[in-house]
């Protein structure tokens, strides 16, 4: 039983940091722009479509590098077009609009793609166990850890040392102000929504090695996600990782006693973390 | 506020199923009517669309063959989600009461099934069900007016569980859709277990859309069984069988299941099409009547693509009403639900061996069910050939007798 459990815990910490990625893309665009992006689920769904149509002409790579820089392409576009005229607003506007554009890109998959699942192939080197003892540990699930580990690494590099990333982190604390010192909101903000956007196709890229490629594909990680935020704490970037690899664990500790409870569960640890710390788990006191 | 949106954001979430568009076909005057409940979204949205072509195609050939009673047919479809029943049971009551359609067809997702079912007998409503299993649409609920053409649960687990019994071993483990479908499977399993002295190891019910089984695959590994038995469907298939490869517990244990289906299979790489199962009907019937011209129509209309077992169930369900209605030479429901007792599908319809037929009794379908391997595609053959049939199994040799099916028909006085 020890053994199941401890395998359960790793095994919730890699399905946990995939959560995370997409909640961290999530938590970018929600901290500065305010903007709950329901469709972050449909990218997700367009970086797996794109990989899959690039692997014929630039293979596995090739396709991997690709495809999350297009879908943040379409994201930056579809904040300029759509997302930017809603700023200032209630956020149940964009909230609505967010939501409108989850199902026209769904259907916008299905019809491009169809609405049966594809087969995505990966190197077959990368799909088999490392060991046949801890046989959870699949190269493909390593890689899948590596690169989640190198995108989180590279964003907290990208927010801590860069001008972009201090500016998206003063413009997080005070939009306003960030202004009236002379930054370009506007950009700031389709930049941010790009990088939000190029975590959801990454993560899509990554899905489909382990998931049926479907329209649907990113209706059933959102809600992680989004449960991902409020229990890190909304604002914390930190608490979003941490939260992402908690109800990963949870859920994947709870799967060893009562496997149809592993989704509830994600939602009482919500709960919970709302009623004891509404702020979350790294959340600032006051600010939401 | 913000995090008050986020929670907002989640009951909408929750609202979502409701938004679903619906699909109205052109309509005609004095045409019969014949509403389509099924799922055009979601997780079965693929099994649906194919079971949408089959229907289309039906309808074209009954009305090229001077439609039901010398009246046109009209095709009216709405979208029931694919695990939203308050949804698909208000679709139902639109088409009945608003369209005032003739004929019921649906659902795929079994509890949507049960529960459309449920509400086409209070209505008194002729309805098909196309593609949902669980075992009680034509056992302890059925209704006089409800037939359906899918196999039962029972029938699907009975046709393969000897072979796996005797093939694999009698220690299975469970991963099963938490759900009517997945339940009834299992309990089928169960009792062919119980029969041969077999042992349950364990079951995990598994949330219908679950994306990670690696909990589950531990599990179950950890219990060292001689067969892993999937009672899956749709996109959980594809997630459990593609996590099971990679975790290589298809070279430790044997894989199988009951219900597969060609849309699952198609969604897979190559080196997850393994394992037994059971197709409810296949493509590939060399020397069986029609079914050539049919897959030839199919892949006309469906670019190029082979029909499924789906296609096939919207084929025979729509087909089915005319044969009922011009059997009993009425469209009144009781009529034509008399009629149907033991009516036998002819060739053109079947297209399969064996004459399949509505059971008396509980108006099940008794068709061929189709037990076999996946496999990959064949080097140089059709890419779409990915299942061998070993064993032709007839309905009523995997069927459970109607009484013990726990069908008590009551038919209107």
């Amino acid at each position: 039983m020890t053994q199941l459990l401890l395998f359960n815990v790793f095994n919730g910490l890699i399905i946990g940091a995939f959560y995370a990625l997409m909640a961290l893309g999530l938590s970018l665009i929600l901290n500065l722009s305010g903007v709950i992006n329901f469709a972050h689920g449909g990218f997700l769904a367009i970086g797996g479509y794109l990989a899959y149509t690039l692997i014929p002409y630039l293979g596995f790579w090739g396709a991997l590098l690709v495809s999350p820089f297009l879908v943040a392409l379409i994201g930056i576009a579809i904040e300029r077009v759509l997302i930017r005229q809603l700023y200032g607003r209630d956020p149940l506007y964009s909230l609505l609009l967010t939501f409108g554009l989850a199902f026209m890109i769904e259907d916008g998959t299905r019809f491009i793609w169809g609405a049966q699942s594809l087969p995505y192939q990966i190197p077959s080197w990368l799909a088999a166990p490392l060991s046949s003892e801890y046989f959870f540990l699949t190269g493909y699930r390593v890689f899948m850890m590596v690169l989640v580990a190198t995108a989180v690494l590279g964003l907290f590099l990208i927010l801590n040392y860069t001008r972009l990333g201090l500016r998206i982190r003063a413009g997080t604390l005070d939009l306003e102000t960030v202004s009236v010192l002379g930054v370009n909101v506007r950009v700031l903000r389709n930049l941010n929504f790009g990088l939000g956007i190029y975590l959801a196709g990454l993560a899509g890229v990554l899905a489909v090695g382990m998931l049926g490629l479907q329209p649907t594909i990113g209706d059933n990680l959102i809600m992680p996600s989004f449960i991902a935020i409020i229990v890190g704490g909304l604002g914390s970037l930190p608490g979003t990782l941490a939260g992402g690899l908690l109800i990963g664990i949870a859920s994947g500790v709870t799967s060893v006693f009562l496997p149809s409870a592993s989704e509830a569960v994600m939602y009482v640890m919500m709960a919970a973390v709302l009623i004891v710390r509404p702020r979350g788990l790294l959340g600032e006191e006051g600010r939401f | 506020m913000r995090r008050r949106s986020l929670l907002k954001a989640g009951a909408a979430a929750g609202l979502l199923p409701l938004t679903r568009p619906f699909v109205l076909s052109a309509r005609a005057a004095d045409t019969i009517k014949i509403g389509l409940d099924n799922p055009l979204t979601g997780t079965f949205a693929a099994l649906g669309k194919n079971e949408l072509v089959g229907a289309q195609l039906a309808v074209e050939q009954i009305n090229a063959k001077n439609g039901i009673l010398g009246r046109q047919v009209e095709l009216l479809v709405e979208d029931s989600t694919s695990g939203d029943t308050a949804t698909a049971v208000q679709k139902a009551l639109k088409l009945i009461e608003r369209d005032q359609v003739n004929f019921l067809i649906g659902n795929i997702n079994s509890a949507l099934a049960q529960a459309i079912a449920n509400t086409s007998n209070q209505k008194g409503v002729f309805h098909i069900v196309p593609g949902g299993h669980t075992d009680s649409v034509t056992g302890t609920q059925c209704h006089w007016n409800v037939f359906r053409v899918c196999n039962t649960t029972r029938m699907e687990t009975n046709s393969v569980s000897k072979l796996l019994l005797d093939s694999y071993g009698k220690k299975w483990y469970f991963i099963t859709t938490d759900y009517a479908f997945g339940h009834s499977l299992q309990q089928g399993f169960e009792a062919s277990l119980k029969t041969a002295s077999g042992t349950e190891l364990g079951a995990d019910f598994t949330p219908l859309g679950t994306s990670d089984f690696s909990a589950n695959l531990i599990k179950a590994q950890s219990t060292n069984p001689d067969a892993i038995i999937l009672l899956l469907a749709g996109d959980d298939m594809i997630n459990c069988l593609k996590q099971a490869v990679q975790f290589g517990l298809n070279k430790k244990f044997h894989i199988a299941g009951a219900q597969q289906e060609l849309e699952v299979n198609e969604g897979l790489p190559p080196e997850a099409l393994f394992g037994d199962w059971v197709f409810e009907w296949y493509w590939k019937q060399p020397g069986v009547p029609h079914v050539e011209e049919f897959v030839a129509d199919i892949r006309k209309r469906n670019s190029g693509k082979v029909p499924t077992a789906r296609t096939w169930f919207g084929y025979a369900a729509m087909w089915t009403c005319k044969l009922a209605a011009e059997k009993a030479q009425s469209l009144e429901p009781i009529k034509m639900a008399k009629a149907m007792q033991g009516l036998v599908l002819p060739p053109e319809v079947a297209l399969m061996p064996n004459d399949p037929y509505y059971r008396i009794g509980d108006n099940q379908l008794m068709p061929t069910l189709f037990v076999g391997q996946s496999q990959p595609a064949p080097a140089g053959g059709d890419p779409e050939d990915l299942f061998k049939v070993s064993q032709l199994v007839k309905g009523d040799q995997a069927a459970l007798p109607v009484d013990q099916t726990g069908c008590k028909m009551e038919w209107p006085s």
